[in-house]
């Protein structure tokens, strides 16, 4: 898996800026270095899946979220996926960050859409499982988009006991760490179209974003 | 019998999966399966009893998951969860009738401890010590902490049990494909920590089937001097529809088990997916193989987070830059606790090619303590390499020790008794090699024989501790020529007998050789290459001493430590990158360096400017101009951010050139004005605050750092002792926001004049107005034309 240029500069915020030769030499030792030293790792499970109004029902736990709800809507299943890049980003920007300020922002977008990229990946092969059997995913959708509250990472990465499995652990204030990791649901549904484009700025309500891709500019959700 | 005992007598049996068998009980995702020591008691009961009746002979108690993060809101104690679920487990080998031990089984507390998470290590320790205490008292026979893949958090379990019980300790962890921890540390490693922790069996669980771990017991066998226990899964897990699940059957499972058997372990069980039909074939299978010969390998080792660093035939080299002695600079950075200069000393003597950094931050005027506190762990989130623990402070070495992730090199024990009396006790609780200088009551002996002799002592003295030869690293003591010629060879001879005929690893602190001498590289580097032809294991050096380093890579090439010459050639065909500066770097001029970003010719061109014009028009004239044109490019996007960066650190080399003329000149420079920053609690993304710091820097300010994560209190307390009149926060998530507007409401209550700048993804202007906030920065040049205007 390599990192990808296009989005550690859409990070970066570049807007079709010259790359000079000192910065391509640290986006290149840098995507190495991530390359190199990352070790992504994910776990998914699926779960039985019904919403009712505002809230969602995985498994037993129940979720209030309208976003979600809507996201969810006719999924008899959902997987909960949960997946990282490990430490190596969090730990090249601690280290940049005293060296070589310019590396540690660089570090820190390609970290950014490494895992993305990684996150991509599973969720094609959760794709192509769910496709022998009829079904179509769709977008993946996780807590802190819209009102898919943050403080549900808890029992979530509980329920794939993350900490154990991938090195995924939370702060006190659920915020994830390795910071580069992903939990999401994908809901599940007979499949009566194409499975949804994955993850796209398109899918955002945030269209001010200054990160949003050259593509959904204008777009809204 | 004693289970020590025993399992160097036979193989002894774990039990297999308590989660798989929960899980066919109905356990939910997520529910907390310690829980049903108290609500299905029956249950646990049962299956301990199935375990037991399938002929293990040590059963995992259901108490995995208890510590206070877990069980928080469970309405039950840590204690009252263990006490039960050890006495279900001792219940079960009662009425069973069987010889068997029950195991206090200790899991993961699923957060990630300081510095790249928010656990601090003392709360770790503090964490697992409920379940500790509660097991022993309820019967327990050994600690196992299982599952582990956080070397660190590992040592915090096992510092608690053995500060809490005296149980023995059995450690199983979980590597990835590659035969890594999830923290990047090899098992190597990880197997030096253990060994140094004097825990009394490793191994691995969970993770794989046991033909992948199978792989691994070559190496673990070689490495370790420990009995080694092995708990595989029923093989990888597989999603089946939706569904994991475990799909190797008791039949296969037993039938690999057998050849590890053979191959030779001390102890063999299942983890997940496994079940009592697997454990009974397992017993069947392997019963009556003879269990592993435990033996010592005599490995030399210390280690880092990540790796180990084994003295062997390969000559080390520990820098000595971290360290005070002589330096007013690093004087200065310990009074002003500037930690950041500390740091990039390490990392100068990483990229150097040390192999270990001594660390010593004692000054008479600082409290040692706190300060070797904060530099290990600060170190510990930027190097990779292990430390050497320099300190005559006995409680600071005990601290840096316990927060110490991995074996560290202690400096150092002498040969006084009270010295040994103090030093050996703490290498053999922590774990350490320790570096003994051949001095005592007496003072330093004139003769090699009296040096000899005083290692002969201390090696006795340790053997006491159970601390062996390989664990000790024995310093001669090099002192200048310049008060007898003699010296040399003294030392010398010393060490030959030491490391040849005692058969004990050495070390020097090699530079002393020419204190009092003119050109004194000439003599180190010689004085070096001999004591590296006569035994040195270890030398003490300056790594930026290209005239040490080489001597060190020419020594390796010619011995043939240093295979076909690799690093040598690697090091001086001059086919190493270095990094872009343009021909006749030297050159160009401070302004181009700046917008260039070129750190390197931005230094050099400061120091050429200042031969002729005065520090205050090489600022206003070179060095700002040049800052803000790169400032306005970012702002019009022509520039983007890493190049603003650059040009920032490159400016940061000039002000360094800058800074250190006016020291020469007795003036001291003088800051704009001093700002607080900091992100804000519950927060733990930094990188727009650091950048926003660096910047502010550049354009004149002094900046008081208080990190991630930061309490509104503390921001509050930073603000009225450096008594400023600005504070900047950053916050990157919704939910940190809240925080942040409580930090501005209380500074606003308590310093009214002071204002308050604010920035972070999630922010927006109008969000800064609702919070209260002075100033929206949408960027890092923002703060800058703020911080200005404001100081103007």
């Amino acid at each position: 898996m390599k990192v990808d240029r296009k989005e550690t500069l859409r990070y970066l915020g570049c807007r079709g800026q010259e790359i000079d030769s000192q910065t391509e030499r640290l986006l290149n030792e840098v995507a190495e270095e991530l390359e190199r030293d990352s070790a992504p790792k994910s776990v998914y499970q699926e779960f039985p899946c019904k919403t009712e109004g505002d809230e969602v029902l995985i498994g037993g736990y129940r979720i209030k979220s309208a976003n979600l709800a809507k996201n969810l809507e006719g999924c008899g299943y959902a997987v909960l996926l949960a997946a990282t890049i490990g430490r190596a980003a969090d730990f090249m920007v601690k280290k940049y960050s005293i060296t070589n300020m310019a590396k540690a922002a660089i570090t820190q977008a390609a970290g950014a859409a490494y895992i993305e990229t990684y996150v991509d990946e599973v969720q094609a092969s959760i794709q192509k499982e769910a496709a022998k059997r009829g079904l179509s995913l769709r977008p993946r959708f996780s807590p802190g988009y819209g009102d898919f509250a943050l403080e549900c990472q808890r029992e979530l990465c509980a329920m794939l006991s993350c900490s154990t499995r991938i090195g995924l652990t939370l702060t006190e204030g659920n915020l994830m760490m390795p910071t580069k990791s992903v939990t999401a649901l994908i809901g599940l549904a007979a499949k009566e179209r194409e499975s949804c484009q994955m993850g796209t700025c398109s899918q955002c309500g945030k269209i001010d974003c200054e990160f949003r891709t050259e593509e959904s500019r204008g777009q809204t959700a | 019998m004693n289970i020590t005992e025993r399992w160097k007598k036979e193989i002894l049996f774990f039990d297999g999966a308590m989660g798989t068998m929960l899980q066919k009980q109905g356990l939910k995702p997520g529910e907390l399966p310690e829980l049903w020591n108290i609500t299905k008691e029956e249950v646990i009961l049962e299956i301990h009893k199935q375990y037991l009746m399938a002929g293990c002979n040590i059963v995992k108690t259901n108490t995995f998951g208890i510590n206070p993060f877990k069980m928080k809101d469970s309405g039950h104690t840590c204690e009252e969860l263990t006490e039960k679920g050890v006495e279900l487990a001792k219940r079960a080998i009662a009425e069973t009738g069987k010889d068997a031990y029950a195991a206090l089984d200790i899991g993961s507390l699923g957060k990630l401890l300081e510095p790249l998470g928010d656990l601090p290590f003392e709360d770790a320790c503090a964490a697992f010590a409920p379940a500790c205490m509660a097991g022993e008292r309820a019967g327990a026979d050994l600690c196992l902490i299982e599952t582990m893949n956080d070397t660190y958090e590992i040592k915090a379990a096992v510092l608690a049990a053995k500060e809490h019980t005296s149980l023995p300790i059995v450690v199983t962890m979980v590597p990835d494909e590659t035969g890594k921890l999830l923290t990047g540390a090899d098992l190597e490693a990880a197997v030096a920590m253990l060994e140094g922790l004097r825990v009394d069996a490793i191994g691995l669980n969970c993770g794989f089937g046991p033909d992948i771990m199978k792989g691994f017991l070559p190496k673990l066998r070689e490495i370790s001097s420990l009995p080694i226990v092995l708990n595989p899964n029923a093989g990888l897990p597989v999603v089946v529809d939706g569904k994991t699940s475990y799909l190797v059957e008791p039949g296969e499972f037993a039938a690999i088990m057998e050849g590890i058997a053979r191959e030779g372990v001390s102890a063999l069980g299942g983890c997940c997916g496994t079940t009592p039909a697997h454990i009974e074939a397992l017993v069947k299978a392997c019963k009556g193989i003879p269990p592993l010969e435990v033996s010592d390998k005599g490995r030399s080792v210390v280690s880092s987070y990540t790796h180990a660093v084994t003295l062997d035939g390969k000559p080390k080299i520990i820098g000595e830059r971290i360290n005070p002695t002589g330096k007013s600079r690093f004087k200065q950075a310990l009074r002003e606790k500037d930690l950041e200069y500390i740091y990039k000393e390490a990392l100068a003597q990483q990229e150097k090619g040390a192999h270990i950094l001594d660390v010593n931050v004692g000054l008479p005027e600082i409290d040692e303590v706190e300060m070797m506190k904060e530099v290990v762990t600060g170190l510990q989130g930027i190097t990779d390499l292990p430390l050497q623990i320099d300190t005559s402070d006995i409680t600071a070495m005990e601290a840096a020790m316990r927060l110490y992730n991995g074996k560290p090199l202690l400096n150092s024990v002498n040969g006084k008794q009270e010295s040994m009396d103090a030093v050996f006790p703490l290498a053999a609780k922590y774990g350490g090699m320790v570096v003994c200088l051949t001095l005592d009551e007496n003072g330093i002996p004139e003769t090699a024989k009296g040096r000899i002799a005083i290692a002969e002592k201390i090696i006795k003295e340790a053997a006491k501790y159970g601390i062996g030869k390989k664990d000790l690293l024995i310093d001669t003591l090099t002192m200048t020529i310049s008060t007898g010629q003699e010296n040399a060879k003294t030392t010398l001879d010393a060490l030959d007998y030491v490391r040849h005929t005692l058969g004990v690893h050495t070390t020097l602190g090699v530079s002393n050789i020419s204190f009092g001498i003119p050109q004194r590289e000439k003599a180190n580097t010689a004085f070096f290459t001999i004591a590296l032809f006569r035994g040195l294991s270890a030398g003490i050096i300056n790594p930026n001493s290209e005239g040490m380093m080489g001597a060190y890579y020419a020594f390796c090439a010619l011995n043939g430590s240093d295979s076909q010459c690799k690093e040598y050639i690697a090091r001086y065909s001059g086919q190493v990158s270095q990094p872009a500066i343009p021909a006749g770097g030297s050159e160009i001029t401070l302004f181009e360096a700046v917008v260039k970003g070129l750190s390197a010719s931005a230094g050099q061109a400061a120091k050429k400017e200042l031969e002729t014009k005065e520090p205050l028009e090489v600022i206003d004239g070179e060095l700002i101009p040049a800052l803000d044109k790169v400032g306005q490019g970012f702002e019009a996007k022509t520039v983007f951010l890493p190049q603003l960066l650059m040009s920032a650190d490159a400016a940061k080399a000039g002000f360094d050139a800058i800074k250190e003329h006016l020291k020469g000149q007795g003036d001291a420079s003088e800051s704009k004005g001093t700002i607080v920053i900091a992100t804000v609690k519950g927060d733990i993304h930094d990188i727009g605050k650091n950048i926003v710091k660096v910047l502010l820097e550049n354009y004149g300010f002094r900046v008081i750092d208080l990190g991630k994560d930061v309490p509104p209190e503390q921001v509050v307390a930073a603000a009225k002792e450096h008594q400023v009149n600005l504070v900047g926060l950053s916050a990157l998530m919704t939910t940190t926001v809240a925080n942040m507007e409580l930090t501005i409401k209380m500074l606003k209550q308590e310093l009214p004049e002071c204002n308050v700048m604010v920035g972070g993804a999630v922010l927006t202007q109008t969000y800064a107005d609702m919070i209260g906030a002075d100033f929206y920065s949408k960027d890092a040049m923002g703060s800058v034309r703020y911080a200005n205007a404001l100081f103007a």
